[in-house]
């Protein structure tokens, strides 16, 4: 009775969910987030072209009182927030999410779709305010500059497989995220004691910290080694994959079996 | 019901002691029906559960028991919804694009190569009667207008299946005329198609069957028909939009349909109709021929209710 309906393969359905990805980029890109991003980006180079009025400026400083407190702790968290928390939630809330779900894509293939969009458009503007970050910051930031990439890179992986999998199971994503990111990346990821192992930020900065040993960045003042404790490069490199994987399929766990009513 | 059961390998839907619970609220009841080919209405008042049961139907939710499976699948699963085509409720789309290219998109979507969706585009738009007008963003579209682009979006991969969640809100008499026809074009080239409206007189010259949902039970079904039996009788409030509402009323008073006419400041016509079922073939007949211009038409929602009530009372519940 039924017509054969196996036509629908996996070679349909990736060239579907790249097409949905594509889609997504393009909306995503043209959305208020972007003027968001825009005017973060916009005060951080205001911040960083006043501090590199000094001219006596290191790295040490650089990574002190920009990298680490502004770029790690706020903005990293910041631009994957503004692209990946909507990712799913945004199209739940404009109510466009019951069009994807009808279509014969895998749920877990929509969300894939979905978070490729948001990582490549948080990635554009991680790189971007950091590249533009530590070059106007002279010296003292190019010293940095391709140091620290592979970092901007990992943190923004697991950032945006965070906020996704708050998109896809939590209401009001964006403001929960907003919520996370003051309290647990900007305030807790910076006190001293083990709570901050909580922050991403921390692994962010331990990771920083290891890269940037041979380039005059160590660890001193408020990340004195004894108080904020920083982990070894190697762990903290497998922290962060690890939590970039398993944020990445916990959204797709949840993304699979949660009904958007 | 009985019109309804057919033999389970002809059925394309099957809901099998499906119950849908939220929380402690129960929206769907022990529903259980098989669908084949041809036109099925589905009616009931706001609240009834037939938006939770078209949900469960597109597996948009899952039943908290029982089983909804579409020729043979669950209906949660992907394989399943390659036989579906979707028209919802919801009046929302990817505003900022053209209607074209929405349901281009959403024919890639659904599997169609590049050239294939292109052309099952312009095939669908013609099909709904916007071929001349998608260029333009759907922010700018009139509500009718956006109906036909979400029916086309729904037709575009040629689904076997249509659900149509309330397809003709906004529409106007003559646009509901054009869709009713279309309707009946797919069912002649073999389709299932299940609608859903609170208006009960929307169906009767568009079903073949009725299925009637209330407080989450299915309530009654059966041909529009025998279903008329039941109603016919029963007074109906319906508010009508016209740009010249004092002669509409008195056009309308002349009639036997109509007992009574108020204007209310809104500009809206409230009438008190007597039999809804002439009184819709009336008003259909003073629009297309006495040329009355008819804007909208909305069938007050506790009037709906009270017929379901009137259906409980004369105790038709299956």
């Amino acid at each position: 009775m039924f017509r054969d309906l196996s036509h629908f393969r996996i070679t349909e359905r990736v060239r579907g969910c790249l097409l949905l990805a594509a889609v997504s980029l393009r909306r995503t890109l043209a959305s208020r987030q972007t003027l968001v991003c825009g005017l973060l980006l916009a005060f951080t180079t205001l911040a960083v072209v006043a501090w590199s009025l000094r001219h006596d400026r290191d790295s040490q400083e650089f990574a002190d009182d920009i990298v680490f407190p502004l770029y790690a702790s706020f903005l990293l968290p910041m631009f994957s927030l503004c692209y990946a928390a909507p990712s799913v939630a945004g199209e739940h809330e404009e109510q466009t999410l019951v069009y994807l779900l009808a279509t014969p894509l895998p749920r877990w293939m929509v969300f894939a779709a979905k978070y490729g969009a948001a990582l490549i458009a948080a990635m554009l503007w991680t790189f971007g305010a950091w590249a533009v970050s530590s070059w106007l910051a002279g010296p003292a930031g190019r010293n940095v500059l391709v140091a620290f990439l592979p970092v901007v890179f990992w943190s923004t992986l697991v950032y945006v497989g965070l906020f996704c999998w708050f998109s896809a199971a939590l209401p009001r994503a964006t403001i929960v995220g907003l919520v996370y990111v003051f309290f647990v990346e900007a305030f807790l990821g910076n006190v001293p004691g083990i709570a901050k192992r909580a922050a991403v930020s921390f692994y962010t900065q331990s990771l920083m910290l290891d890269a940037g040993a041979e380039l005059g960045v160590r660890p001193t003042g408020v990340r004195d080694p004894v108080l904020f404790l920083p982990l070894a490069g190697n762990t903290a490199q497998t922290i962060v994959c690890t939590l970039a994987v398993t944020t990445f399929l916990l959204g797709v766990w949840w993304f699979s079996r949660r009904e958007y009513v | 019901m009985s019109s309804l059961a057919e033999t389970s390998d002809a059925s394309l839907i099957e809901f099998a002691g499906v119950s849908k619970w939220f929380g402690p609220v129960i929206a769907v009841n022990h529903v259980t029906f098989q669908l084949t080919r041809g036109i099925t209405g589905l009616v009931g008042p706001n609240g009834a559960g037939k938006s939770t049961l078209i949900r469960l139907l597109t597996g948009q939710v899952r039943p908290s028991i029982g089983r909804v499976g579409i020729g043979g699948r669950s209906a949660w699963s992907a394989a399943a919804k390659s036989r579906l085509g979707y028209c919802p409720d919801v009046d929302a789309f990817y505003e900022e694009m053209s209607g074209r290219a929405f349901v281009r998109i959403l024919a890639r979507l659904h599997g169609l190569a590049r050239r294939s969706a292109f052309q099952r585009t312009e095939e669908v738009l013609e099909e709904v009667g916007m071929a001349d007008r998608a260029d333009r963003p759907l922010s700018s579209y009139s509500k009718g207008m956006r109906q036909r682009i979400k029916l086309a979006q729904a037709l575009i991969h040629d689904p076997e299946l249509i659900v149509l969640d309330e397809p003709l809100n906004g529409v106007d008499p003559v646009g509901r005329m054009e869709l009713a026809a279309l309707f009946h074009r797919l069912v002649a080239r073999d389709k299932a198609i299940l609608i859903s409206s609170h208006v009960l007189e929307e169906m009767d010259d568009l079903a073949d069957r009725i299925l009637f949902l209330c407080q989450g039970r299915l309530l009654a079904s059966g041909s529009p028909a025998e279903v008329r039996e039941m109603l016919d009788d029963h007074p109906l409030k319906i508010r009508v939009w016209s740009p010249r509402p004092r002669l509409l009323a008195a056009r309308l008073l002349a009639t036997d349909s109509v007992r009574g006419a108020e204007i209310e400041p809104g500009g809206g016509l409230l009438l008190n109709v007597e039999h809804p079922h002439n009184f819709f073939r009336l008003l259909e007949g003073i629009v297309v021929d006495e040329g009355f211009e008819v804007e909208a038409f909305q069938v007050i929602d506790a009037s709906t209710q009270a017929v379901f009530n009137y259906l409980m009372k004369r105790g038709r519940i299956v």
